[in-house]
């Protein structure tokens, strides 16, 4: 017995060395092996074969399923986290520099030769600057802007103005293009957008999250209600936008980046608010006839913008090859191959500009790269407050945005709570943590209030 | 007989070992990390803070909402046991391919909880989900108007729970998220575990019993109330104490699979909480406080219905 047992463990120690030695950590070529936390845009394997070829000692590798920020966290801090994370927004940045995962490139990045600060679009620059230190560089930027099927649009005899449109005149056209059965099912919709895009709407009537110095939650200005019941109205009152209920039918259509995307590519919408990262789902709906126009504003002509920061982990074993990644994000093939792919536009502003980027001979039904561009170079931000943790001022909102969106509450009446929550959860924020009750207060002071 | 004794402990060792150090360790270090401010984003700053964190999670309104939550979908225990002991006696029949059927019934419970999460949000889509669609063509049929409902994606509740503050109000009422995921919770344990208990428990029900009280006139429901019934109790009991403890810790797939926790935090229970908190807000301190109170709860309970409710399971 006693023979067996020490034959099982035997069995068992060859066995925890031989999977100990066949992690896959060094590439069996001498390349040094990088691992990316992304998303798992198809998109993303062409970019990381580009890298690849253009740096023959590393081998750089997606890992998409690892890529939430609560995963990229809790294995950072246990030493196995990624060489390369992406950062989706300011929060997740401030998240990452407090967890003490985010690596200061401040330095490195002018050796380099990369100035962020000068060379990307303004709109990125938050995801990657942090109390005015660069943790990362941008890989594209996507702006919002409204796509129009232009054979719907000519269908039902309208003419989009290309300048650009206050949220009423959306309104007007949108009524114009939504066509509904004798049963009143819909059957096109004037105007598809996405109910997280809540900040894109704020944004254009001027509204913040924050005040300046971010000791406040100013959720529930008359602007942001403005923008939230505008968001209902297209909804409810208006009717040209899918409810939640006919929305849930368009998620089942799967695909990466489902839902609105593909529902606008089948035809079923006449204007979309999105951005030009939904090419690469467009592009493979045939005899779509597309064009982009600015989206509408309130008081502010401006856009959102989402788009990705690619930080180096302050843990990595391999910073300095990660290093390469970061100037691979700021060279020409790389922001040429964002442009091409339609992956956004280019982070760096210098390849948004002359015919190349205007025309692609690959796809020449794509005129209007300009307004993508446009639409970068007016786009603003939300603020965010370092007295509270962006996560869960998220939830507290959109858990009254859910009541919203469902026709259950007023908008003036969840944007109200959820002001009073966040600011309540400040409070308690800076009660506990006497560090931050100082720059809390040392802020006031400095407004004056 | 030493010489076996240490062999068994040699053998014992590596699974003790692991039990210490991967599930005792944890669960006493996440008592020692309840009483500290532990963040993931402020490394290095933990302190200690004592009762802090139970103090304020007893204050915490979303903690008694979340509760709430987590009782209401106890609400389908008592029709996943009924249900359970319904397709036992069934399957206790000595009919003709009974193997294929009880394989049949059980095959849920080896498909990925997943996958059939996947399948039951396409049911309930309240555009195109099959079940929706049939309530209409029912409704049609009969000229009945009907509202049909929109499952996953309305805060009400047959209770009229309101989804914000504890309390119930008229506008609520009616079938929503919470609903839809108990129904599929009772699907998808009917055929599982619990059938297979009860089918085993069936077995041992002593014939002469039954032959008895049948030779004495008893119909086949007084046959089933008085002798097959009180001889199902001990396994009754086992049902419901681990259905208890299974239910007050469930909701956290199915939270995170089809509704994300709402519509506003509708099907948030205590343990999607949990994870809400640690992996979310990174609140590891908090985390921890929330799930030992929720342990005391699941202690409590169990054991309550130890003492009030195994008198007729040790009867026997």
């Amino acid at each position: 017995m006693r023979g067996a047992f020490l034959i099982s463990v035997l069995v068992l120690c060859i066995a925890s060395v031989a999977m100990w030695k066949s992690q896959p950590n060094e590439a069996a070529d001498g390349r040094t092996r990088l691992v990316w936390t992304s998303d798992d845009n198809p998109l993303r394997k062409e970019q990381v074969e580009l890298f690849n070829q253009t740096n023959r000692d590393c081998q750089l590798v997606l890992d998409p399923v690892n890529s939430q920020i609560e995963k990229v966290i809790v294995q950072s801090i246990a030493g196995v986290g990624p060489d390369l994370l992406d950062c989706r927004d300011t929060n997740q940045l401030q998240a990452f520099v407090k967890a003490g995962i985010a690596w200061d490139v401040t330095e490195e990045l002018p050796k380099l030769g990369i100035d962020i600060k000068k060379d990307t679009w303004p709109v990125m620059q938050p995801m990657g600057v942090f109390e005015n230190r660069v943790y990362g560089v941008p890989t594209n930027c996507a702006p919002n802007a409204v796509w129009v099927n232009e054979e719907l649009v000519a269908r039902c005899g309208v003419t989009i103005p290309r300048t650009p449109l206050k949220w009423n005149d959306l309104i007007r056209l949108a009524q114009k293009l939504t066509i509904r059965d004798s049963n009143g099912q819909p059957i096109q919709y004037g105007f598809l957008f996405d109910w997280w895009n809540f900040s894109h709407f704020l944004l254009t009537y001027g509204a913040q999250f924050f005040n300046e110095d971010g000791t406040k939650c100013i959720v529930d200005s008359p602007e942001a209600i403005e923008a939230v019941q505008l968001m209902h109205d297209l909804i409810y009152k208006y009717k040209v936008a899918p409810s939640p209920v006919e929305e849930a039918g368009l998620a089942s259509q799967g695909g990466w980046g489902s839902g609105t995307i593909n529902y606008f590519g089948a035809k079923r919408g006449a204007l979309a608010l999105g951005g030009r990262w939904w090419l690469a789902n467009l592009r493979k709906f045939t005899g779509l006839k597309l064009g982009v126009i600015q989206s509408p504003f309130g008081t502010v002509q401006t856009s959102s913008a989402a788009g990705r920061v690619t930080l180096i982990n302050k843990n990595s074993p391999h910073r300095q090859e990660a290093l390469k990644f970061l100037a691979f994000l700021a060279s020409k093939p790389y922001n040429t191959l964002i442009n091409s792919q339609a992956d956004g536009i280019a982070a760096f502003k210098e390849y948004c500009v002359g015919a190349d980027f205007q025309f692609d001979p690959k796809h020449p039904d794509e005129l209007d790269n300009d307004v993508w561009k446009d639409a970068a170079d007016r786009s603003s931000y939300q603020r965010t407050s370092p007295f509270i943790n962006g996560g869960l001022a998220n939830q507290i909102l959109s858990t009254q945005l859910d009541l919203v969106r469902i026709d259950a509450k007023s908008a003036q009446a969840a944007l109200h709570d959820a002001a009073t929550e966040i600011n309540f959860e400040i409070k308690q924020s800076i009660r506990k943590k006497p560090k931050l009750r100082e720059e809390y207060d040392r802020r006031i002071r400095e407004a004056g209030r | 007989m030493k010489v076996s004794r240490k062999t068994a402990i040699l053998f014992l060792l590596p699974n003790l070992l692991g039990f210490l150090v991967f599930t005792f360790g944890p669960v006493f270090f996440s008592l020692g990390a309840s009483l500290t401010d532990w963040n993931l984003q402020e490394p290095g700053q933990t302190s200690f803070v004592g009762l802090a964190n139970f103090a304020e999670l007893l204050l915490d309104k979303k903690f008694w909402l979340y509760f709430v939550n987590t009782v209401y979908f106890l609400l389908g225990m008592p029709f996943a046991i009924a249900g359970s002991l319904f397709l036992a006696v069934l399957l206790n029949q000595k009919i003709k391919g009974m193997v294929a059927y009880r394989t049949l019934l059980y095959l849920p419970s080896f498909t990925s909880g997943v996958a059939l999460m996947i399948l039951w949000k396409a049911l309930y889509n309240p555009t195109f989900g099959p079940i929706n669609q049939f309530l209409l063509a029912t409704s049609r049929v009969l000229h009945l108007p009907m509202d049909v409902p929109q499952w996953l994606l309305s805060t009400k509740n047959i209770l009229g729970l309101e989804p914000e503050k504890l309390g119930m109000t008229g506008t609520q009422f009616g079938i929503g998220a919470r609903d839809a995921l108990i129904l599929m919770g009772i699907w998808m344990s009917i055929g599982g575990s619990n059938m297979l208990l009860y089918l085993a428990a069936l077995t041992n029900v002593p014939e002469d019993l039954t032959e008895a009280a049948q030779l004495d006139g008893a119909s086949r429901w007084q046959c089933f109330r008085a002798v097959t019934w009180p001889s199902l109790a001990p396994t009754t009991f086992f049902i419901i104490t681990m259905g208890l403890i299974g239910g007050l810790q469930g909701g956290f797939e199915q939270a995170r699979v089809m509704t994300g926790g709402g519509p506003a935090g509708s099907t948030t229970t205590l343990a999607y909480h949990i994870y809400s908190k640690a992996f979310e807000e990174f609140r590891i301190g908090y985390a921890s406080a929330v799930a030992w109170i929720l342990f005391a709860i699941v202690f409590a309970v169990t054991l309550a219905h130890w003492k009030f409710g195994s008198r007729e399971a040790t009867d026997l």
